[in-house]
């Protein structure tokens, strides 16, 4: 379905010319960035927004661009939006204002900052939106470059360590995708005689069982290493625990539901036979992810890394429910992601504002916050509920979505999987119990929210709570799709 | 010689004539800035000229030839020399250099390298090759009573006096072998399979050392340092860039042409790249002299290249070509920068000095890591594309081991790129501060940074070019 006007074109490049703005007014103007950004993003937001909300739930593209590019390769520009991605760009579009306003007072070089939020949002449309792989290449790569400068720049004392073995790591795992990417182009150009990167095309491609395996596993390093799936996630908590709150928000929000998306999008329909081989590896990597990551948290002191290794735990948990490969876990993945997206953006945030009034993100040094901040410790409690699963908030119809669908197929990965819920319970309720209650610490800045604190805070919140309740339009718009993209790989 | 060949030669011939009457005129009028333009005013003259006056002949005397292929590298290497001498403006000033001299050398080097890649017989070769290594000796150690520039020289002079003696020597031995001067000829004849073919191949083989002397292939790379880091910052650029990029030209139409009379070499080829490829990598990882890491940057890159060498053909020339291209503009930008950081004290080198410029210095920090990201091959950078055709290439030539050789080697390469751009972006005072640069060279190196992110979203145009002037 063509229309008339490129819409997902704009939606792609309105950030970017958001970001150039930013760039040049910000030379010698430290106020005006932040409104640019925070109106680009906002109008962004409005369009997606009405985007989602226009469409009808239907399995096929809701809206489709195709233009051609660079010939010499077979390379097209082509762009594709159907219900799971509108809802991730709902989502990133999202996040990305309160990426913004949680950074409202960056002192230091406001201009570039801004400029490489809008930059990140911009990678992640075009991660969400591309069917042709070398676009979504370009994109995938796109995303490293912000946010290495993001963490490396604006972080703190070891960040660029941080931002480093960020960029490494994720390197390693798309240069793989690379060369499979280029192998698979050349075997479909040599079976049919064209040439092309179209995602459509390419899923023709006769394979040899070997030949899809390792294509399959080159795909997964890059997608595995940007979830993090566990044995791949040590560079997470050093760039949560390194970066800007806003870099925290964006790798939770944007950043680490691209590599979910990779996986559905691209590596298990390019390669449904070796997806479905190798998902008890796929499960139990996930499990051993689930309990290692929250046996972590358990241990540690700083509050900023125990919410990042609750994030690998969670993560562990979503690609549990797409092993199952079943409607009903697959859109408890997608559910639970975006909820997990929500409420680990809450608590970033939540964490930033309370360093900023303690000076310090150490269990040892934290304590009595309730009596002193009672509203921003009230929000705290709401999101770290919500993270550990509480029913009638976001993560729980996630999980519970997740757990039927994988109890249908394989029992004992959900009982398993049960005991990482009580897990995440204690190193939760102890990161509860160290910050907002016990011995008074000496916060120096008495103030409990301003006001635009509360605007961060309260959607977010609002958000947890219905997502809770009532998730069923999330749900409307993944199903159709999801199905479809079932169906391709077939039971197993 | 006819009317007709002196017209198909006129950019060189520009070229050299230009070089002449700087280098008279230098002498009468002793104002820096204004040969130095003049200069790059002729090598832009130059570069019109081999880009829209149509030659009458193309073979021109059995020695070169004015083929759109030749034409195209005689735009590439003046338009790199116009560039670097517009860079130098400033540099000569501070470091007192005879600016007529100076404009004179970098010309006549010009002159050297368009003949380099235009030749057809190994003596235009020859004499292409020696015009430009001359200049390039005396450019190297320009610096005076500087203890490193004249290290540098002498280790260039000794190296490149050896090379050439390889290379002669080379040239007598094919001739033997062949009985033609013509590379074509002498490329196919190899194949005919009589007796002399030993003696063929040992002449290519002293062929390849010199030539890996030239755009120093592992285990010739020695030199590559220590020249690099003693030559003052824009020869540096021009040695990294046009100069090694003047003899792969001139070698490409060669493995093109001659199909599998050179099969041998390729084998040969094949691990030299290997080898580049990763001992440039390694050797890279612990500098901490930025002149230094660009030199093993440089020897990493002519193994890239070297792929596409060895691939050949369709996809192997226009990927080399392309890159030769994308390399060139971020190794010259790269060079150029460290030439604007340079004041009376010396050059801008180790990573410690680097420290914190970027709150000096915003721009040329931020056009730096577009340059050396680039280099990295991360998108949306031109590099990526570059890269990108020629590990294409190479997997389509059935040369997927290079490939994924060379995937790792840029993987790694990442890190020793990013080493000094982190030093630059550390929030510490800068230890010293330096000038502002002048607004033509910034002109000038945003022009490059901007002409890198056009080609990484739009490489289309090039590409379409690059393939129609395939020998």
């Amino acid at each position: 379905m063509a229309i008339d006007f490129p819409l997902l074109s704009f939606l792609l490049f309105t950030p970017l010319a958001g970001a150039l703005v930013c760039l040049f007014i910000g030379v010698g103007n430290s106020v005006a960035p932040r409104w640019v950004a925070l109106l680009t993003a906002g109008g962004v937001f409005v369009v997606s927004l009405l985007l989602c909300l226009q469409q009808p739930p239907t399995a096929g593209w809701l809206l489709y661009e195709d233009y051609r590019w660079i010939e010499q390769f077979g390379i097209r520009y082509t762009l594709g939006l159907d219900g799971i991605s509108a809802v991730l760009i709902l989502l990133t579009a999202f996040l990305q204002v309160l990426a913004v306003l949680v950074s409202w007072r960056q002192e230091r070089a406001p201009g570039v900052y801004f400029a490489l939020l809008l930059v990140l949002e911009m990678a992640a449309f075009g991660v969400l939106l591309a069917l042709d792989l070398i676009l979504f290449y370009l994109f995938w790569e796109l995303m490293l470059i912000p946010m290495f400068f993001l963490i490396g720049v604006w972080g703190y004392q070891r960040r660029f360590q941080a931002a480093v073995k960020f960029f490494l790591y994720t390197l390693v795992g798309s240069l793989c995708l690379l060369l499979a990417v280029i192998s698979l182009y050349l075997l479909h150009g040599d079976q049919t005689g064209t040439y092309t990167f179209a995602l459509e095309a390419l899923k023709q491609t006769e394979l040899s069982t070997t030949q899809e395996l390792v294509f399959f596993l080159c795909f997964m390093a890059a997608f595995a290493v940007k979830v993090p799936l566990f044995p791949f996630h040590s560079w997470l908590p050093d760039a949560h625990a390194e970066g800007p709150a806003a870099g925290s928000v964006d790798l939770a929000g944007l950043l680490l539901k691209t590599g979910v998306y990779g996986m559905i999008r691209f590596a298990f329909p390019l390669f449904p036979v070796a997806a479905q081989k190798t998902l008890p590896l796929l499960a139990g990597l996930a499990l051993v992810g689930l309990f290692y990551a929250a046996w972590v948290a358990y241990q540690l002191v700083d509050i900023k890394r125990i919410v990042a290794f609750s994030s690998i735990s969670h993560m562990g948990f979503v690609i549990l429910g797409l092993a199952a490969w079943n409607q009903t876990a697959w859109e408890g993945s997608l559910l639970l992601m975006v909820n997990h997206a929500i409420t680990t953006a809450g608590l970033f945030a939540v964490v930033a504002m309370i360093e900023q009034r303690t000076g310090t993100r150490s269990l040892d040094q934290l304590g009595g916050l309730w009596k002193s901040h009672p509203n921003m410790s009230a929000f705290f409690l709401l999101f770290c509920m919500a993270s550990l699963g509480l029913p009638g908030l976001a993560n729980f119809a996630g999980e519970i979505l997740i757990l039927i669908g994988v109890f249908t197929v394989k029992p004992l990965w959900a009982v398993i999987a049960v005991g990482g819920i009580l897990f995440s319970a204690t190193y939760t309720l102890r990161l509860v119990q160290g910050t907002l209650w016990g011995g008074n610490c000496e916060p120096h800045d008495k103030q409990d929210l301003h006001s635009r604190e509360w605007l961060v805070l309260v959607p977010l919140a609002v958000l947890v709570v219905a997502l809770g309740c009532y998730p069923q339009p999330v749900l409307d718009l993944l199903r159709e799709p999801l199905s479809a993209l079932l169906l391709v790989g077939g039971m197993p | 010689m006819t009317l007709e060949s002196l017209q198909s030669l006129l950019p060189q011939i520009l070229l050299a004539l230009g070089s002449t009457a700087i280098l008279l005129g230098g002498a009468w009028v002793r104002n820096r800035r204004l040969w130095l333009l003049v200069g790059a005013l002729v090598a832009i003259v130059a570069a019109l000229v081999a880009a829209f006056v149509e030659p009458p002949q193309i073979d021109i005397l059995g020695m070169y030839s004015a083929s759109a292929y030749a034409r195209f590298c005689t735009v590439l290497w003046s338009l790199t020399v116009a560039a670097t001498l517009v860079i130098s403006c400033r540099y000569v000033d501070i470091f007192r250099f005879g600016g007529g001299e100076y404009a004179s050398l970098m010309l006549f080097a010009a002159a050297g390298m368009s003949l380099l890649s235009a030749a057809t017989s190994f003596v235009g070769l020859f004499l292409g090759l020696e015009v430009l290594t001359l200049a390039l000796y005396i450019l190297i150690a320009f610096r005076h009573g500087d203890t490193r520039g004249a290290e540098a020289g002498m280790k260039y002079l000794v190296f490149g006096a050896v090379a050439t003696a390889f290379l002669a020597f080379a040239i007598a031995l094919i001739y033997t072998a062949t009985g033609t001067f013509n590379l074509q000829a002498a490329a196919v004849g190899l194949q005919a399979g009589d007796g002399l073919r030993p003696l063929g191949l040992a002449g290519w083989a002293l062929l390849l050392v010199a030539v890996g002397f030239k755009i120093s292939l592992v285990p010739f790379h020695l030199w590559t340092p220590d020249v690099y880091q003693g030559a003052p910052a824009p020869v540096s650029g021009l040695l990294a860039t046009a100069a090694k990029g003047a003899v792969l030209a001139a070698f490409l139409p060669l493995l093109v042409m001659s199909g599998e009379g050179v099969a041998d070499i390729r084998a040969v080829l094949w691990l030299l790249a290997i080898v580049t490829m990763l001992v440039g990598t390694f050797a890279a990882l612990p500098q901490t002299n930025i002149k230094r890491m660009l030199a093993y940057s440089s020897v990493v890159h002519m193994g890239y290249l070297l792929i596409a060498l060895i691939v050949a053909g369709g996809d192997g020339s226009r990927a080399l070509l392309f890159y030769l291209v994308v390399y060139s503009l971020a190794t010259f930008g790269a060079f150029g920068i460290i030439t604007t950081f340079a004041d009376e004290n010396g050059e801008i080198q180790d990573y410690g000095d680097l420290r914190g410029l970027s709150a000096l210095h915003p721009r040329r920090c931020a056009l730096l890591s577009v340059f050396l990201l680039s280099l990295a091959g991360i998108p949306p950078l031109a590099g990526f594309f570059a890269k990108f055709g020629l590990f294409q290439a190479a997997f389509r030539g059935g040369y997927a081991e290079l490939a994924v050789i060379g995937v790792i080697a840029s993987i790694i390469s990442v890190y020793y790129y990013l080493r000094p751009l982190i030093a630059l972006y550390t929030p510490e005072p800068a230890v010293v501060c330096r000038d502002f640069a002048a607004s033509t060279e910034t002109l000038l190196l945003v022009g490059c940074a901007v002409t890198i992110l056009i080609l990484g979203v739009f490489p289309s145009p090039l590409l379409t070019l690059v393939a129609q002037i395939l020998p």
